[in-house]
């Protein structure tokens, strides 16, 4: 990175926690801090919602799933609007009229302590763990790219959310979030306008979309009934609402923010804000991903995306081996180049198949490399998908953007990081400290407690992030941990809401019989993950009723 | 634990009535799914 960029990145994280401290100042009650004194405005907390949401891998990981396999990605996000009405119509109400801080408070009113206990520590677990992943991710990234100390970008990043948010809590979070937010759209925009400008001169927008047509990159509705398959029309619409509707409505980090709002009517207008805004953000994002595809027809394109792993393969690969390799994928990205051109010249169906058997050899010359790199790992599965924006951003976005885009990849991260840390402390303190230990605590202990709190999650995720390279596939176990038991809570919710008869007894083995449900989908059959929340949510549903009737009543 | 007793709600801002702006928000989320599958099916 250039001085320019480095002062760019400099001024961000300065700026960043600066506001936080001078927005979050003035908390008396552990009400402001963790919900922002119930006062911030619909676009606000909307912003911050949105926010919350994005994490930086969404962001790199969705760019570089746009180049490698297209913009099927975006239906994962069609359930979302649907979800957001149905919340404005069913739990958001509740949540707000109860005056709860925690989604699992309500539970507690509405069937018993136990509930509660348990759904507000499946959420502790899960997201505790799973914020250290939110923060080293993006870290391994950078630090891969940009040759930081993986500890140092964990620590900055980490370390600078924790200052505001301990400082600040609720307020601070929802304003960093919609500055944070602003700088998102504005890279985004950016990025998508520099990646179209970046195209040959003879090169239309409507030819590099008809490029990305022709390998399918530009395909988004498929249409396919597989249970297995990825991202297709009806997990998305399906799955995805129901992950959506467990996601918004009970998950703390984001239950937390529309509780915020001023009103019921501003609590519901922002996550509507949200069902109009996320699916064209999605779509400017992945289409930005496809662009860069385009973009490395016409320059060189690395043969492996992280440079770690290339220096590692020039290093302990066999040196003759290696050289045929490039040779191979060094001819075969010229011949895509020549094809590439003479197809949107002509778009002839022979200049169409030349054009993919080029890219089939460049493909298959790339995939020998991979191979070379997971024979040297031990056989470890080799991804590089999350390198390929990165790499761009630096080789070849102009000086100054470049920093803006790392600062934006940052702000991606805090600010979902900075919602996980307050709704973690929240989560802890109401939920347990407030319950359990102290319940006649005074406003000024109470709040001292809370920033404690916040500093240990935000603490504790850190520690997971440094540790996080020597987890291996415990990581992947901790992301899909959170799926296990996503769509049993929304179980609990539904049937709290939905069916007044239901009682504490069917929602608490309820949700027991749609943990174990869900576990055994994954384990034992193909179903994508975007099911087991549709699985885990109608389990507990049926269970806690059928429990319910058969147990006796209470007196 | 609770807090204060709620302020009374706003007015609805929009359309009129919630069910309107809900309609509003499914229409809208349909349309750009239609847009959607015709900017993938258009031929460039």
């Amino acid at each position: 990175m250039s001085s320019l960029d480095w002062s760019v990145l400099a001024v961000y994280l300065v700026a960043v926690v600066a506001f936080g401290v001078w927005t979050g100042r003035g908390n008396r009650r552990i009400e402001d801090f963790f919900l922002a004194g119930r006062q911030m405005r619909w676009w606000a907390v909307g912003l911050s919602v949105m926010a919350t949401q994005i994490s930086a891998i969404t962001f790199i990981g969705t760019t570089g799933q746009a180049y490698t396999d297209g913009m099927r990605f975006l239906t994962f996000y069609f359930g979302l609007p649907f979800a957001m009405v149905v919340l404005c119509l069913t739990l958001v109400p509740f949540f707000y009229r109860a005056r709860v801080y925690t989604a699992y408070e309500y539970l507690e009113r509405r069937f018993d302590a136990r509930t509660r206990t348990l759904t507000s520590l499946l959420f502790l677990l899960s997201r505790g763990l799973s914020v250290g992943v939110t923060l080293y991710a993006p870290s391994l990234v950078l630090s891969v790219i940009l040759g930081w100390s993986e500890s140092a970008t964990i620590l900055m990043m980490g370390g600078s959310t924790i200052l505001y948010v301990a400082y600040g809590g609720n307020k601070s979070v929802i304003w960093t979030d919609v500055a944070q937010m602003a700088i998102i759209w504005i890279g985004i925009f950016l990025c998508f306008g520099t990646a179209v400008a970046q195209l040959p001169a003879d090169l239309g927008l409507r030819d590099a979309l008809a490029l990305a047509q022709t390998t399918g990159r530009l395909r988004i509705m498929d249409t396919s009934t597989s249970l297995a398959a990825p991202y297709t029309l009806w997990s998305g619409l399906i799955g995805g609402f129901f992950l959506m509707l467990s996601y918004f409505g009970c998950d703390q980090s984001q239950v937390q923010r529309y509780l915020s709002g001023s009103s019921l009517t501003q609590s519901r207008l922002s996550l509507l804000f949200n069902a109009f805004l996320k699916v064209p953000m999605q779509f400017l994002i992945l289409l930005t991903g496809v662009l860069v595809f385009v973009f490395y027809h016409f320059h060189p394109a690395p043969m492996l995306w992280n440079p770690v792993e290339m220096r590692k393969l020039e290093a302990k690969a066999d040196p003759a081996e290696l050289a045929a390799v490039r040779q191979r994928y060094a001819a075969a990205e010229a011949q895509r180049r020549t094809t590439a051109e003479a197809w949107t010249a002509s778009r002839s169906p022979d200049a169409e198949a030349a054009y993919h058997a080029a890219r089939a050899e460049m493909d298959a010359a790339r995939g020998q490399a991979v191979k070379m790199v997971e024979r040297i790992n031990g056989g470890a599965r080799y991804n590089d998908t999350n390198y390929i924006f990165p790499s761009y951003i630096l080789a070849h976005l102009p000086r100054g953007l470049a920093g803006l885009v790392i600062a934006v990849i940052f702000a991606a991260a805090m600010s979902t990081l900075s919602g996980e840390f307050n709704s973690l402390a929240t989560a802890t303190v109401v939920d347990f400290y407030k319950r359990f230990v102290n319940p006649a605590g005074t406003d000024a202990g109470d709040l001292l407690v809370s920033r404690l709190l916040t500093a240990f999650w935000g603490g504790f995720a850190c520690l997971v992030a440094l540790r996080a390279g020597q987890l291996g596939s415990a990581i992947e176990v901790v992301n899909r941990f959170g799926s296990y038991f996503y769509g049993s809570i929304l179980g609990v919710f539904l049937l709290a809401v939905l069916t007044p008869r239901a009682a504490a007894r069917g929602a608490f083995y309820g949700l027991m019989i749609g943990m174990a449900a869900v576990f055994a989908v994954s384990r034992y059959t193909p179903v994508h993950f975007l099911w087991y929340n549709v699985v885990g949510a109608a389990t507990v549903f049926v269970a806690g009723l059928v429990i319910t009737a058969a147990s006796p009543r209470d007196p | 634990m609770t807090s204060t007793d709620p302020p009374d709600d706003e007015r609805v801002p929009l359309f009129g009535t919630w069910p309107r702006i809900y309609a509003a928000v499914v229409a809208c989320a349909l349309a750009v799914m239609a847009l959607l599958a015709v900017f993938s099916a258009v031929r460039y």
